[in-house]
C-alpha cells in the first residue's frame, strides 16, 4: 500500500533513473561515433565537429517544434477553442483543477471526433493548452473528466513537453550521427588503411555496431521514458483531486472503447491519456510490442491507480 | 591559492541556496495569502447566485419555504466572513452553504416543473461548480501550507527557517479532537438503500 506521496517520490526517483540511463547511453555513443569518425578521417575534427552540428541540427528541428508546439499540433489536429457554455463540464472543471494546483488556467480546445481521448501541450504553464475530443466530453461523467484533466494537468506541471522535447533532440542527434557514419563507410573513400592499427580497427568495427544499433536503443529508451511520465501523471492527477476512482474508471470506458482517433499521427501520439491507436494483444509478443508504446498498458495503470483507493 | 578559491565556492554556493530557500518560504506565504483571498472570491460568487436561484425557483417552490430561510442565513454567514477576512470563518461558511447544495438537488430532481426549467438546471451546475472551486481553493491552501510545513522542519532547510524564524503556519484549522474524527457503531454497519 503506497500513499500519493510515495507514489509520487517513486516515480520521480525511476524517471531520473531513466534519465540518467539515457544521457550515460547518449554519451558512450556519442563518445564511440567521433572516436570512429576521427579514425575515418585519420584526424581529430576540430571545432563543432561532427557531434556538434548533428547536436545543432537535431536541436532546430525538435526545438523548433517545442516552442511552437501549442499551434503546431493544434492545426494538425484541427481543433476549436471550447466555449464555457456549450463545453460546461470540461472548461469548468480545468478551471477548478487550475484552482487547485495554483497553475494558471491552461487554452481548453476540442476536436469534433467520436473517438475519447485527450493531450496537453505548450511549452510551459503559461502556454499550455488541453485539448478533448468530442467523444470523450459525451461518454465521461464530471468525475471522470476531472481525472483526465488532472493527468494532463500534471503532465503540464511536471513540463514534461519540455522534457520530451530535450529527449527527442538527443534522439534525435544520435539518428543523425548514426547516419552519417554509415553513409561514410559505405561510399567514403578509405584513405590511409595502412596507418590504422588494431586499436582503429576495434574502434571502426564497435563504431559500426553503434551506429547500427544505436537509433534503435535511444528511441526505446525515450519510449521507456514515456511511459514514466505517464505513471507520474497518473500520480500527480490522484494527488491533485483525491479520487483515484475517476480516472480509474475514465481509463476503463476510453480503453473500452476501439474506435481510432484519425486526429492523432505518430508524431503526436505521446500526448494523448491512452494510446490513440489502441495496439491491444496478449501473452509474450505483447511484451515485445510493449516496448514500442508510448504509454503503458491500461490493465498495469489501473492496477496501480487501485492500490491508492 | 587553490583552498582559497575552493572556500570562495563554497561560501557562493551555500549563500545561494540559502537565498533560494528562503525565497521558497516567503513566496510560499504570499501564495497561502492569495490562496486564501481565491476561497473569498469564489464564495462571493456562489453567495451571489443564489439571489438568482431564488428568483427562478421561488413560483415553484411556494411549499419549501424552510431551504429559504437555510440559503438565507448562509448567505448571510458568507458576507460576514468576508468582511473579516478571516479564513477559517469564510472555509466554515462555505461549507455551510455547500452542504444546502444535495437538498436543493433533490428539490430540482424531484420537481418535473423545475426539472424541465433551463435556467434553474444551468443555475445548479453554476452553483455546484462554485462549491467545487471553493474546496479547490480550499485544497491549495491545505497543500501550500503542508509544502511550506514539510520544509520548515526537514534538514537541511530546517535550518533556514530557523534562522529567519518562519513559525508553522496553521493552514486551515480542522480541530483534532471531536465528534468527526470518532466513529460511531452505526457507522461501521453498511449502509441499506431502500428504493421502493
Amino acid at each position: 500500500m503506497q500513499n500519493i506521496y510515495e507514489a509520487q517520490n517513486a516515480n520521480k526517483r525511476k524517471s531520473a533513473l531513466i534519465l540518467i540511463l539515457f544521457i550515460l547511453f547518449t554519451t558512450v555513443v556519442v563518445y564511440f561515433l567521433s572516436q570512429a569518425f576521427s579514425v575515418y578521417l585519420g584526424y581529430e575534427p576540430g571545432g563543432l565537429g561532427f557531434v556538434g552540428i548533428a547536436l545543432i541540427i537535431s536541436g532546430l528541428m525538435s526545438l523548433g517544434s517545442y516552442y511552437f508546439s501549442d499551434r503546431i499540433v493544434l492545426a494538425i489536429s484541427g481543433a476549436r477553442p471550447a466555449d464555457r457554455s456549450r463545453e460546461f463540464d470540461f472548461y469548468t472543471v480545468t478551471e477548478n483543477l487550475a484552482i487547485g494546483t495554483g497553475l494558471p488556467k491552461p487554452k481548453l480546445y476540442v476536436i469534433e471526433d467520436s473517438a475519447p481521448n485527450a493531450f496537453a501541450t505548450g511549452r510551459n504553464p503559461e502556454h499550455a493548452v488541453i485539448c478533448a475530443t468530442t467523444g470523450l466530453l459525451h461518454k465521461l461523467s464530471r468525475t471522470e473528466l476531472e481525472g483526465v484533466l488532472a493527468h494532463e494537468l500534471s503532465h503540464i506541471r511536471n513540463y514534461d513537453i519540455l522534457l520530451m522535447s530535450m529527449v527527442s533532440v538527443l534522439v534525435g542527434m544520435i539518428a543523425l550521427l548514426a547516419d552519417w557514419f554509415l553513409r561514410m563507410s559505405l561510399y567514403g573513400g578509405r584513405g590511409r588503411d595502412k596507418d590504422k592499427g588494431q586499436l582503429g580497427a576495434i574502434i571502426l568495427v564497435v563504431g559500426l555496431l553503434f551506429a547500427v544499433l544505436s537509433p534503435f536503443v535511444a528511441q526505446l529508451i525515450r519510449l521507456a521514458i514515456s511511459r514514466r511520465r505517464e505513471f507520474t501523471a497518473d500520480a500527480g492527477a490522484v494527488a491533485i483531486t483525491r479520487q483515484p476512482q475517476g480516472l480509474i474508471s475514465a481509463l476503463t470506458k476510453i480503453s473500452a472503447d476501439h474506435e481510432p482517433l484519425e486526429a492523432a499521427n505518430k508524431a503526436t501520439a505521446h500526448l494523448y491519456i491512452v494510446n490513440p491507436f489502441k495496439e491491444h494483444g496478449k501473452g509474450a509478443i505483447n511484451w515485445f510490442a510493449g516496448l514500442f508504446n508510448t504509454h503503458p498498458p491500461i490493465e498495469e495503470r489501473l492496477k496501480v491507480l487501485g492500490q491508492m483507493v | 591559492m587553490g583552498l582559497f578559491w575552493i572556500l570562495i565556492v563554497v561560501v557562493v554556493v551555500v549563500g545561494l541556496w540559502v537565498v533560494s530557500t528562503y525565497n521558497f518560504f516567503v513566496s510560499s506565504k504570499a501564495r497561502i495569502k492569495a490562496a486564501v483571498q481565491e476561497i473569498g472570491n469564489q464564495l462571493k460568487r456562489q453567495a451571489d447566485l443564489i439571489p438568482n436561484l431564488e428568483t427562478s425557483a421561488k413560483g415553484y417552490l411556494s411549499h419549501e419555504k424552510g431551504i429559504y430561510k437555510d440559503l438565507t442565513d448562509a448567505r448571510k454567514a458568507v458576507a460576514n466572513a468576508l468582511k473579516t477576512g478571516d479564513v477559517q470563518k469564510m472555509s466554515d461558511a462555505g461549507s455551510q452553504l455547500a452542504s444546502l447544495i444535495p437538498s436543493l438537488q433533490i428539490m430540482v430532481e424531484s420537481n418535473p416543473e423545475l426539472k424541465a426549467n433551463t435556467v434553474v438546471v444551468k443555475l445548479m451546475d453554476e452553483l455546484r461548480d462554485t462549491a467545487d472551486k471553493v474546496m479547490f481553493a480550499r485544497r491549495l491552501v491545505i497543500d501550500l501550507t503542508a509544502d511550506f510545513n514539510v520544509k520548515r522542519v526537514s534538514v537541511p532547510s530546517s535550518f533556514v527557517a530557523n534562522m529567519f524564524g518562519f513559525a508553522e503556519l496553521p493552514g486551515l484549522i480542522t480541530p483534532e479532537a471531536g465528534e468527526h474524527v470518532e466513529t460511531k457503531a452505526e457507522e461501521l454497519k453498511t449502509p441499506k438503500v431502500d428504493l421502493s
